[in-house]
């Protein structure tokens, strides 16, 4: 997988790396729902007895399974996977809305999550989400002022903004949710598939604001399932698969070879989609995340190994 | 301090990570931080019920009026079925102004109840976006129910001065701010009780109209209690509703011009401190919770 110097892809915006901004230990999120799935062999009756009822067999799904990394400031970090494959469960709970069932998320300050929602108050013109964003965000009315034309000029929705938010298309929505969430560059910025719809000037814009947050010492993560997002807005990825970390490596490298991945597996071609699998994550070297603390001087806990 | 990445020969990487800088995500803060969060939202509030309001009133040809036009409804209904068919007003003074009090007064509190239980499901747009202190979201329901009650209030002293037998202003009038103030304070720990619950239980918004239902029967809306409760016992413990309370001392003052008994202020006034207080804490507490789908 080299790069050839004639045709020079679009890559993520490099920045200088700082500190780390996030780190992910150990991290699982497991879900017990009901599955009215089948099961083959052997039933108990008890169970025999429930699904006749109506009831359904409680199962465990893991969502996200022993992921680690860490993420330093100036990162733009993509998310890549299939459907079902994690990466928004991972993201909600860096985002600190799902709370993990074992490990833990460390962060320098709160992270910003633009999520998939639809409008944010869909009776209200655009104008008045904005004015409402913000002021949610811990804005005096005053700032919220001097901010509007900003978020305008990043959002680039023209006269729309008058018009109810019900009214836009979903590509408008996003765009919009993201100038407001990104006009306060924050730290650390999660986006979920937000970009993936938009024209090439909004595209271009959002790219600049991201470089510009991390050289701020911020860092972005970026969840989509398409590889050419990623591999054009990101420094680095991680693909994961059924909730299992299959790669983390340079977002050009990792975007690649999960494309190879995904276009054999829509060809039908199963046995060498999974022989790519495999490959991938021989390639990958686990991350053990060592905390520390300098002011006491001492380690937080044992060493973390990886299984 | 925190290195680059440390390469052994295969083994894995060892991020070494300074955590004296970063702290655990998602975690509610203590209740000191809260307060000063939520006073720096205090104008996102101000936006967010006024957002609301207006938002609420647009799916409706008449809008604003059903603010006033619904409790008209509701009395009308309880006037002829209580008044007229069953006769409740026998020994009520002056029962079509007992009944408009009854019925203005309580829908305040009624509302309270049921809009808290929807209020975490109605702002959830909002709290996936944003970071904020989410009972910013009842405390904007609060708000906008509070001054949506004025003009409320000025229709019911308008048709209780106008419809006969006329009630008469007195000077007992003056305390009724201080009963409307202490329905709001206790209406707040309601929101945000109900908010929580509801939030967590989903199923708890269907039984709430059931509850607020049997709490209308129970506080003497549209009939004097103790004419239907002899048991000495049971009726002390209806006489400590906050509710039973709103509506008596609203009408000992406003239409028979007489002090309420201190019983009945001291049990209110007992509801109005002790329920925001204990449902603000109880709201703090879930708050890692909302966010969740």
């Amino acid at each position: 997988m080299s790069e050839s110097p004639d045709d020079a892809p679009k890559k993520g915006i490099e920045v200088p790396l700082g500190e780390p901004t996030v780190s992910v230990r150990r991290l699982s999120v497991h879900y017990r729902v009901s599955s009215s799935e089948v099961e083959r062999g052997w039933v108990s009756r008890r169970e025999r007895l429930a699904r006749r009822l109506g009831w359904n067999r409680i199962v465990t799904v893991r969502a996200v399974n022993d992921v680690s990394f860490v993420a330093r400031a100036g990162e733009s970090i993509g998310i890549v996977g299939h459907n079902g494959s994690g990466k928004s469960t991972l993201l909600r709970v860096i985002a600190g809305l799902e709370t993990p069932t074992t490990g833990d998320v460390l962060a320098t300050s709160t992270p910003t999550f633009l999520g998939v929602n639809a409008a944010l108050m869909p009776e209200l013109s655009g104008m008045e989400n904005i004015r409402l964003g913000l002021l949610a965000m811990g804005h005096t009315p005053r700032e919220v002022r001097k901010i509007v034309p900003d978020v305008l000029q990043l959002a680039g929705i023209g006269d729309a903004i008058h018009r109810p938010m019900k009214t836009y298309s979903s590509g408008m929505g996003a765009r919009l949710r993201f100038a407001i969430a990104a006009s306060d560059r924050p730290e650390i910025l999660l986006i979920d598939e937000a970009l993936a719809t938009g024209d090439v000037a909004s595209k271009e814009r959002s790219e600049a604001r991201m470089a510009e947050i991390r050289r701020q010492a911020g860092t972005v993560f970026l969840v989509s399932h398409a590889a050419q997002t990623i591999e054009e807005m990101c420094t680095r990825a991680i693909w994961l698969h059924q909730g299992e970390m299959i790669l983390d490596g340079p977002a050009y490298e990792v975007a690649r070879a999960y494309r190879w991945w995904a276009w054999n597996l829509a060809k039908g071609e199963v046995a060498k989609a999974n022989g790519l699998l495999e490959d991938a994550r021989a390639q990958l070297r686990a991350t053990v995340v060592h905390p520390e603390d300098p002011t006491t001087d001492r380690h937080i806990s044992r060493h973390a190994h990886p299984s | 301090m925190s290195e680059p990445r440390r390469r052994f020969s295969d083994g894995p990487v060892v991020e070494r990570v300074d955590v004296s800088r970063l702290s655990p995500v998602g975690r509610r803060p203590s209740l000191g931080s809260y307060i000063a969060q939520l006073w720096g939202r205090r104008h996102f509030i101000w936006a967010d019920s006024r957002a609301r309001a207006f938002a609420g009133n647009r799916d409706t040809l008449l809008g604003r009026f059903w603010l006033v036009g619904k409790p008209i409804l509701d009395g009308a209904t309880y006037f002829l079925i209580f008044g007229v068919m069953l006769n409740a007003s026998r020994g009520v003074e002056n029962y079509v102004g007992f009944l408009i009090i009854g019925v203005f007064m309580f829908q305040f509190t009624a509302k309270a109840l049921t809009g808290g239980a929807g209020a975490m499901a109605a702002g959830k747009n909002i709290i996936r976006a944003f970071t904020f202190p989410r009972a910013s979201i009842p405390l904007a329901l609060v708000l906008r129910e509070t001054i949506s009650m004025l003009p409320v209030l000025v229709t019911m002293l308008a048709m209780i001065l106008l419809i006969p037998p006329h009630a008469q202003v007195s000077i007992y009038w003056l305390l009724f701010p201080v009963v409307f103030l202490l329905q709001a304070l206790f209406n707040t720990g309601l929101t945000l009780y109900a908010a929580r619950l509801a939030s967590a239980i989903p199923d708890l918004r269907l039984v709430l109209g059931f509850v607020s239902r049997f709490w209308m029967y129970g506080s003497g809306v549209m009939y004097s209690i103790d004419r239907f409760v002899s048991h000495p016992t049971l009726l002390a413990a209806m006489q400590l509703n906050p509710a039973y309370c709103v509506l008596e001392i609203s009408r000992d003052l406003l239409l028979y011009a007489r002090m309420p008994d201190m019983t009945l202020w001291l049990t209110l006034g007992a509801w109005a401190v002790i329920t925001p207080l204990f449902g603000f804490i109880y709201f703090w507490h879930g708050e890692e919770e909302y966010g969740r789908e």
